[in-house]
């Protein structure tokens, strides 16, 4: 569904290039929870900003659906983003005049009363079902990152792709987090791209790939988590 | 199903950051309602006050040299003065008095048998006759001299006015001395039409008498030629005083006097030609002597003088007509009585009403002199202030050499009116006043006055655009991961520009309706409790003023505000602020 073929993104500074996104080729399969690790810098973030369009690449291709992102207009891209993309990022950046409901629905592509009720059940699946109405500064920091999820799949797109979504909660949280994400498998039949450089948070992926210099990597010693799985 | 990022939304939950900047906004926009509506209403007050002109031309005279009654006064004063000294020259040592006594010293003897010696003895007496008539003649002359020269005395205390003020400007004991003493002065100094009607009478009896006295002189001095002649010389008689020499001198100073006393009391010259004429001109509805005066009034933009036009009572009514005024308290002035009707925004402006009494005697500035009892108020779509013409003319000397003529126009016939009066006023020392003239008089008085204001609105304007224009910046950055978090998942620039247009355009709009609708309750209320009591007009749904003045703030506000935002939106980098860790 979403393939990149040998992506390269290169950051120039005066006569000095380096290499962010080297020469990386994967292919992300519908309804599978992709994982990339990899340790600072390595790049994990450059290439999810590649795989989302949010950036172009240096060299090489991504496709979705068949589609190279290089045939696509911005405007098409931006479209391609805000209806078939779902995006976590390390802070939740909700809008703190908005309800944690209201945040849910900054990500509806349709406004109407199934989509409400949709992004309502959302909610209440990750646990804030009595906090519709709370602003963000009235949550926890798990909590707003849980609405923040939520906005991701409320309008069940594609991809979602999460970069460090648990980097600054903590470690249950983050597994939690990182839960609801998975089960979007199952519940909303997209698949689910989860960058991080902590190893723990990937145990219920399907695929675990290691970005280090150079081609992606299987990572090793990777587990399944079954009891994630409802 | 409501949008989340809907304007409501917006402005609901940001009400803390958003009404400040309304409210800054439409107190500057209410400060430009008012300052330009009191501006507007200084205009149509002005236009209102002198909206007379509309239907009538003026025709008054220029302030000529001929016009200046302080000439012909001082011109008198010296043509008295070298009166005086030719009689006292004529009468004093060695002069008719001299003459007359060798005559009667000549013996009895000679004297019987000479004729010519006895006739010479008979004119010498009626020249010393005349002589002392014409000594008499000076005596209500010397009234004169001693009023004018209390107006030079009063030139001379206004001199030291003007200096005392002008070394101490803050001290106004001086002028309130001065104007205490200048109430009166007007009426004491000059002299009133009776008073410069015996002057001109005693004047004319001293002509008489030195042509008395020229005769008598003649005849002596035809006496000696004969006596001479008839070669029987008198012994110690003296040569009496030569008619050419000093006769001749003191006539003309007289008829010089005569003239100079005429100019006073003459009315406009060649004023009656001008009615007579303009009557004849096509066009002309109707044409009236006029002696006009003004009251002094409050504009708003400063003080101004109301015209006030001294006609007839038929042109009294006649004016009425014309204007559609109606008489709504009192009456019209009687005829020859110091009466004034007003209309009633006038009458509120100088805070008076049947009864109550205007003029120069109550107020310096009033041009209009004594004091004069309103006995009527008017009511109309032309403001109006009529007093009696010949009250005006004949007591008041001033008066009389300001009068003039009003013409009225027929319908469509104003400009060649016009033309046809100043063909006829030529060079002479008239000037035409129409509305074309006033209008212009007022426009250049508010011009400056517009051009503060303009440049007032243009600085607030300025201010408010950097002020509100950087208010909007701090609050676009503090909303930078809003935006950011937007720009990421897929909401288009332009769509963040015109959101974030939307939202500057409804707290423009918001604060421009607020401003303009604080300011029209306001107005209305001012209005209310001091334009109309104080007989000013204000309009205070100028749209002019409410929409096309005002509208240049929100609009500089909204796109500089704007501008700057779209240009940070359009560099927006959401990676960046995604990959912020703050």
């Amino acid at each position: 569904m979403l393939s990149a073929q040998d992506l390269a993104l290169d950051y120039r500074s005066g006569s000095s290039v380096a290499h962010a996104v080297d020469t990386v080729s994967v292919a992300v399969e519908r309804g599978s929870f992709v994982g990339l690790i990899g340790p600072s810098g390595s790049g994990k973030s450059s290439l999810m900003y590649l795989l989302s369009g949010l950036k172009r690449p240096t060299r090489g291709t991504v496709a979705f659906e068949g589609q190279a992102y290089r045939d696509i207009s911005s405007s098409g891209l931006i479209r391609l983003r805000r209806q078939r993309f779902g995006f976590v990022f390390q802070q939740h950046f909700l809008i703190n005049y908005l309800s944690a409901f209201e945040n849910v629905m900054v990500g509806a592509v349709k406004r109407n009363h199934e989509v409400a009720a949709y992004a309502q059940q959302l909610l209440r699946r990750v646990g804030l079902g009595d906090k519709l109405r709370q602003r963000p500064y009235q949550l926890s920091i798990g909590e707003r990152q849980r609405v923040a999820v939520a906005r991701a799949l409320v309008h069940r797109p594609a991809v979602v792709f999460a970069d460090e979504p648990t980097a600054s909660l903590d470690q249950a949280t983050g597994r939690e987090v990182i839960r609801l994400l998975a089960d979007y498998r199952t519940d909303g039949g997209g698949s689910v791209v989860v960058v991080t450089h902590d190893p723990a948070m990937l145990t219920g992926a399907d695929r675990v790939l290691q970005m280090r210099d150079g081609p992606l990597q299987p990572a090793r010693g990777r587990r399944h988590c079954p009891s994630w799985r409802r | 199903m409501e949008n989340p990022l809907s304007l409501w939304h917006f402005y609901l939950r940001n009400k803390r950051k958003v009404i400040p900047v309304i409210g800054i906004l439409a107190l500057a926009i209410l400060g430009v309602v008012v300052t330009d509506s009191l501006l507007a209403s200084a205009r149509e007050t002005a236009y209102a006050t002198f909206g007379s002109y509309q239907k009538l031309i003026l025709v008054a005279p220029r302030a000529t040299r001929d016009q200046d009654l302080a000439n012909p006064l001082a011109d008198s004063l010296n043509q008295l003065r070298d009166v005086q000294l030719k009689v006292d020259t004529l009468d004093g040592p060695g002069g008719l008095t001299a003459y007359y006594d060798a005559v009667i010293a000549i013996p009895a003897r000679l004297r019987a048998q000479l004729p010519a010696v006895q006739q010479l003895q008979i004119d010498a007496a009626n020249a010393r006759y005349y002589a002392a008539r014409l000594r008499g003649d000076l005596v209500p002359l010397g009234d004169l001299i001693v009023r004018v020269q209390r107006l030079q005395s009063e030139q001379q205390s206004f001199d030291q006015l003007v200096q005392q003020l002008t070394q101490n400007p803050s001290d106004p004991r001086p002028l309130i001395t001065y104007l205490q003493q200048h109430q009166t002065w007007l009426q004491s100094v000059l002299p009133d039409t009776a008073q410069l009607g015996r002057l001109q009478g005693a004047v004319s009896n001293a002509s008489a008498d030195a042509a008395g006295l020229q005769r008598s002189l003649q005849a002596m001095s035809n006496d000696t030629a004969n006596l001479n002649a008839a070669g029987q010389n008198v012994a110690n008689l003296p040569v009496p005083p030569s008619p050419s020499a000093t006769i001749d001198q003191f006539k003309s100073a007289l008829d010089r006097l005569t003239s100079s006393l005429g100019a006073i009391q003459a009315p406009q010259p060649g004023l009656d030609q001008l009615v007579a004429a303009s009557a004849r001109i096509p066009g002309a509805a109707f044409v009236k002597r006029d002696a006009y005066s003004n009251l002094d009034i409050n504009l708003l933009a400063g003080n101004a003088q109301f015209d006030l036009y001294g006609v007839d009572q038929p042109g009294m009514r006649q004016l009425l007509s014309l204007y559609g005024d109606q008489v709504i308290a009192g009456r019209l002035p009687q005829a020859n009585a110091s009466e004034i009707v007003l209309s009633e925004e006038i009458a509120r402006s100088r805070q008076v009403w049947v009864g109550g009494k205007v003029g120069n005697n109550l107020d310096e500035l009033d041009r209009l002199p004594d004091a004069f009892t309103v006995v009527g108020i008017i009511r109309g779509p032309t403001r109006l202030g009529i007093i009696p013409l010949d009250y005006m003319t004949e007591h008041y000397l001033f008066e009389r050499r300001y009068q003039g003529l009003v013409v009225v126009p027929q319908a469509g016939q104003e400009q060649a009116v016009h033309d046809q009066l100043q063909k006829l006023i030529g060079d002479s020392a008239f000037r035409l006043f129409d509305w074309t003239y006033i209008k212009g008089k007022i426009d250049s008085l508010i011009a400056n006055l517009d051009t503060i204001n303009h440049f007032l609105i243009l600085l607030v304007t300025i201010v408010l655009a950097l002020v509100v224009g950087l208010l909007n910046n701090l609050f676009f950055r503090q909303r930078m991961n809003e935006f950011g978090l937007l720009a990421a998942v897929g909401y288009s620039r332009w769509g963040l520009i015109f959101r974030v247009a939307w939202e500057s355009l409804g707290v423009t709009l918001a604060a421009w309706i607020l401003g303009v609708g604080l300011g029209v309750v306001l107005l209305s209320w001012f209005n209310m409790i001091f334009m109309v009591p104080h007989g000013l007009l204000m309009n205070v749904f100028d749209w002019n003023v409410l929409a096309l003045h005002t509208l240049p703030i929100p609009l500089m506000v909204f796109l500089f505000g704007m501008g700057t935002v779209a240009w940070q939106l359009l560099r927006l980098d959401p990676i960046s602020i995604i990959e912020r860790r703050d």
